[in-house]
């Protein structure tokens, strides 16, 4: 049996992260990633709508039957549904989106990169409402401060103790609409400031800077945005401390008699050959719910889970339908490059931290975004109504001045109900029990949404933009793909899984990197809280190890 | 305040240029896209590939002759060419075919509604129609689009086709690039800010 220092399960933003920490401590690491090892520069170029068969619809049925959420540009890099399936009950769906693939979803994430504040960290106190996290910001934030020196985030100052500024390169400018919303912002005195990207605005890192084709969520063909493959895998690589094992499907964390993680068990993906490895720790870094997975399916019961909270308190935070229309200044505007930064305009959450007099009718907050301009193929077109020579003009004059404010997300109550468990009957292609998901929302999470709903309507009105399309509907649980919870951190055993470290209470050298230790969502993208998280998880797993406690 | 590429950056583009497979073709595009003045938007469309598609010689696989020049009809009264290209130039119903054509495997029903569209438009003779009576049959069956208190037995036909039409016609080549005049794709060195004072203040 081979025998590792660290066997880390997953290549994403976490494991990524992880794998170049370790290695570059000099500690023998060995990457078990679920998909394929694929060439970006290869695999990654621009791509038109008519260079693809189906304009980037795929077959009729074929991607929503097998890739749901994911486009003919990118579906190769994401989960087949046949191979992994998951269940819920019927009135329950969930919507998981997955990628197995060296570098996980990174390669096609949307880059946001924001801080969480203690307003996230510490709303329990606040307003009574379920726990606080076991860390405040001032623990995390040197380690926000390392994962942006060397990812790159291209953000603004914005001053905001709600929303914390960082280590940050220029700015991307704002284009026209966004412009407009930034003033509106000012008018109706929103908090606004460009969306806080991993995207390089300068060299950074042997890494060039965006060219601005606005292709990034069907994978960066130059590394200027953040993705493991680019950034964390090749310094990793270069100590020569790592073993990179990639189709290689691991299916159980294995146990010493002493409670003590001895290795991995997994299946090589296309020989169904089990083989088990050694490793004097395990981190666990695939994804929040993948991880659950694996510590369910490792032992009867779930491994680490002496406090049995283990797969509870499952969230996604709250997203759903936005408002969208024109800004009548920008009809007939000379066409621009708008949608090359793939950006927008953010406008952090300002409700329930004590800056309105007014309380509102829930508890938490929400942020929103704002975009528009000439945003490639026209999605209005087909909704305007008419037809002829008039109807093409109406829609060459309206194109430039489409406009759209959505929801980034908006805080979803971490709630024990909502919760995954293993199915007893479904298993994937390897013979692993599948996960079966119970998510719903609760009268918060949908006064919060209605909220938003409000808010997008007057920053769209103080913009005196025309709306077109205002119907709301709150999305299916998991559609933001910002799933967390489930291996909650905290500072009692008893009532979490994890410590502030991401390492289990009850099996010492066992980490779990991702957003399974989220408390609670906040209203703040995650990702960059979850490599925070994960350098400091190292950091602790680092100096422990050379003092022996390990 | 528009960002040259350095001689330094150039240095280390053509080493990585070098070691990465693509490298060359990016540093290439790279280079010439910086060469471009953002502003002087039309040097950009260099940047749009032909389309690799051969739909001057399709032939239909799932529309008999007479849907497909039924179909053919409706698309060119919905997009039009006029002082720019249409649904015509753009070969909308080449692809409407193929695409429908390709629906046996997953989505056998979207077969059957265009079928149905095409039969219900076979009963109005929509075919032996002159070019005005056509267009007076798509305003009628449109007429719900505008007004939801109208009805008409044609409109859910009008949708369906209006519907693939202006997605096929706004994906493709002529419609996007020629038409639309998007701009996006491309390689700049600088993301063109908005430098209009007008867009500064509401």
């Amino acid at each position: 049996m081979d025998k590792y220092d660290v066997a880390i399960v997953g290549s994403g933003a976490c494991g990524g992260w992880a794998c170049m920490a370790l290695a570059q401590s000099g500690f023998k690491v060995v990457v078990l990633e679920a998909g394929s090892h694929i060439d970006t520069y290869k695999e990654f170029k621009h791509r038109w709508p008519y260079e693809m068969q189906f304009r980037g619809a795929g077959q009729p049925g074929f991607l929503r039957k097998y890739f749901k959420g994911s486009t003919e540009y990118n579906y190769r890099i994401m989960i087949d549904d046949r191979e992994n399936p998951y269940t819920t009950a019927p009135d329950k769906p969930f919507a998981w989106r997955r990628s197995r693939v060296l570098g996980g979803r990174t390669l096609h994430w949307s880059r946001a990169s924001d801080r969480f504040s203690d307003f996230d960290f510490k709303a329990a106190s606040r307003d009574g409402f379920g726990e606080d996290w076991p860390i405040s910001y001032a623990d995390i934030a040197p380690y926000y401060d390392r994962v942006e020196r060397f990812i790159g985030v291209s953000a603004a100052p914005a001053k905001l103790p709600q929303f914390p500024d960082g280590v940050f390169l220029p700015a991307m400018p704002l284009n026209c609409a966004e412009s407009i919303f930034q003033a509106a912002c000012r008018k109706i005195d929103f908090p606004s400031t460009p969306r806080r990207v991993a995207q390089l605005t300068r060299m950074w890192h042997n890494r060039p800077p965006c060219h601005y084709c606005g292709n990034c969520v069907n994978g960066c063909d130059v590394g200027a945005m953040f993705n493991t493959v680019v950034s964390t895998l090749p310094p990793a690589l270069k100590t020569g401390n790592v073993t990179l094992l990639c189709d290689s499907v691991v299916s159980h964390v294995l146990t010493d008699s002493e409670k003590r993680a001895r290795g991995i068990r997994y299946i090589e993906r296309y020989s169904n050959k089990e083989v088990e490895i050694g490793a004097l720790v395990v981190v666990l870094a695939g994804s929040s719910l993948e991880n659950t997975r694996l510590l369910l399916n490792s032992e009867p019961g779930g491994l680490a889970n002496s406090s049995g909270v283990l797969g509870q308190y499952l969230m996604d935070q709250v997203s759903g339908s936005g408002v969208s229309g024109f800004l009548p200044i920008l009809k007939n505007a000379a066409i621009r490059n708008d949608d090359g930064k793939a950006g927008g305009l953010y406008i952090p959450n300002f409700t329930n931290i004590g800056v309105r007099p007014k309380p509102a009718k829930f508890i938490r907050g929400y942020a929103m975004s704002a975009t528009g301009g000439a945003m490639g193929i026209p999605a209005f077109a087909p909704s305007l109504p008419g037809f002829g020579s008039d109807y093409k003009k109406r829609v060459k004059s309206l194109y430039p001045s489409f406009a759209r404010v959505w929801l980034s997300g908006g805080e979803m109550l971490a709630r024990k109900e909502n919760y995954v468990e293993l199915d007893p009957q479904v298993r994937d292609k390897w013979g692993i029990p599948v996960l079966k998901i119970h998510c719903t929302h609760c009268d918060n999470d949908r006064r919060l949404y209605e909220d938003f709903f409000e808010r997008a309507q007057e920053l769209f009105r103080a913009a005196h933009g025309e709306i077109s399309d205002a119907k709301p509907f709150l999305s299916t649980p998991g559609s933001l793909i910002h799933e967390v919870g489930t291996c909650r951190m905290g500072n009692d055993s008893k009532t979490s899984v994890l410590n502030s470290f991401c390492q289990t209470h009850d099996v010492k050298n066992l980490f779990v990197f991702g957003g399974g230790c989220f408390v609670t969502t906040g209203d703040k993208h995650p990702t960059l809280t979850m490599m925070a998280l994960t350098a400091r998880g190292c950091d602790q797993l680092i100096d422990m190890a050379h003092k022996g406690d390990i | 305040m528009r960002r040259k590429i350095t001689r330094r950056d150039a240095g280390w583009l053509i080493a990585q240029a070098a070691g990465v497979a693509g490298g060359a073709d990016f540093f290439a595009k790279w280079t010439q896209g910086a060469k471009h003045d953002v502003h002087q938007e039309h040097a950009m469309h260099s940047t749009a590939p032909p389309d690799p598609h051969d739909w001057r010689s399709y032939r239909p696989q799932f529309f008999s002759g007479d849907e497909y020049r039924i179909l053919d009809a409706f698309s060119a009264i919905l997009i039009p060419s006029d002082d720019t290209p249409g649904a015509r130039e753009a070969h909308v119903t080449a692809f409407i075919d193929f695409v429908v054509k390709a629906a046996a495997e997953y989505a056998p029903e979207m077969q059957d509604r265009w079928r149905k569209a095409l039969g219900w438009l076979a009963e109005q003779n929509f075919g032996s129609l002159s070019a005005a009576e056509q267009t007076s049959l798509v305003q009628q069956m449109a007429a719900p689009e505008q007004d939801n208190s109208k009805k008409h037995p044609g409109y859910g036909t009008y949708r369906l086709i209006k519907d693939m039409v202006v997605h096929a016609f706004y994906t493709s080549r002529v419609g996007l690039v020629d038409v639309l005049e998007y701009k996006g794709l491309a390689y700049l060195t600088e993301f063109p800010a908005c430098t209009h004072p007008e867009h500064h203040q509401v």
